[in-house]
């Protein structure tokens, strides 16, 4: 008897939006990779939850490589809307420092200036492609922690060798 | 193939892309000293992952690396549990480690990111790089866990 595949869509798109739009949103992105990897276990806890079958760190390794690469594109999504909003606020900054030092800190210039530089669309796809593999890769480790945190799942009604006859009932008593 | 092979295929393969990855993390600095236009394209990579606050970074070369201190300590990490993973698994079997060694490696990690997000300490870049490590010695163990059993699962079919 084959058993049924798990269904990875689902799982894997509740948690690569959870990740996504955790990574995408500007001073909610301070945790690094640590929102693909939670993602890609929430993908992996949503698809042991519903899950009539035992299910492995493959499996989890699957759901979580596809959430993380979902994570990826809709990060890009969400952080387009937010991007004016950061340079107006490097700018507010860079004026403030202007205004008040005759020196701007190194580290500080150098933080402004990340991400200011004017990028191509080849540049922009290939960065995509490369934060995708990144993410599925993250993703994949995520759900097989996933996997590993929800712990070993019993299969209802599972029977993994012909059970041995129990002893009868005792007869009904005699009127 | 046998799956010790195959196994050993995802291994190296995991082993030699964790050490380009390090690499890049290194060279991104040095590139960015000699004005190379490859620098802002790896700091771009980079900056997908890694938040890149200058403050929270090592430096070389009179320039911040790629990725944060407690970033670097988890991929130096990982690279180390990745060299200390054929004497502790092999390549002939997959088995995940127990949730409980999980929660305890987790935890100094946890504790000084939480801290230091809620302001009750600064902790330095030695301490993110330190628990950084701990936290990504363990992660192969997972991360090769998961390709090889779905290795695995392809070699049963």
């Amino acid at each position: 008897m084959n058993d049924p595949k798990p269904r990875l869509f689902m799982p894997a798109l509740l948690g690569g939006a959870a990740a996504g739009l955790l990574s995408g949103i500007p001073f909610v992105n301070c945790c690094c990779c640590l929102w693909i990897i939670g993602g890609a276990a929430l993908a992996a806890y949503l698809l042991w939850k519903d899950s009539p079958i035992v299910l492995s760190s493959g499996d989890g390794a699957l759901v979580g490589a596809f959430a993380g690469i979902l994570a990826a594109f809709i990060r890009a999504l969400i952080s387009i809307p937010f991007r004016p909003m950061e340079e107006v606020l490097t700018k507010k900054i860079m004026e403030y420092f202007a205004d008040y030092m005759k020196q701007m800190p190194a580290q500080l210039s150098d933080l402004m200036n990340q991400g200011n530089e004017p990028v191509s669309l080849a540049v922009i796809f290939f960065g995509l492609l490369i934060s995708a593999a990144l993410c599925a890769a993250l993703g994949a480790l995520g759900g097989v922690i996933g996997i590993a945190l929800c712990g070993k799942k019993t299969r209802p009604g599972a029977q993994s060798a012909p059970q041995q006859p129990g002893p009868l009932p005792p007869p009904p008593p005699q009127p | 193939m046998r799956i010790e092979r195959k196994i050993a295929i995802i291994y190296w393969s995991t082993l030699l892309i964790t050490s380009f990855w390090l690499g890049a993390i290194g060279a991104a600095p040095y590139l960015r000293s000699q004005a190379s236009g490859v620098a802002p394209l790896i700091y771009s990579c980079f900056s997908t992952v890694c938040h890149q606050i200058p403050s929270r970074s090592f430096h070389l070369f009179g320039f911040p690396l790629a990725v944060c201190a407690r970033c670097l300590g988890i991929y130096a990490g990982f690279l180390g549990g990745l060299v200390l993973y054929p004497f502790q698994r092999g390549f002939s079997s997959v088995r995940l480690p127990k949730p409980a060694f999980f929660w305890i490696v987790s935890a100094p990690i946890a504790i000084d990111a939480i801290a230091n997000r809620l302001g009750f300490w600064t902790g330095s870049n030695v301490l993110r790089f330190a628990t950084g490590f701990l936290w990504g010695s363990i992660l192969p163990f997972y991360f090769l866990t998961g390709l090889g059993e779905l290795a695995l699962r392809a070699h049963k079919k």
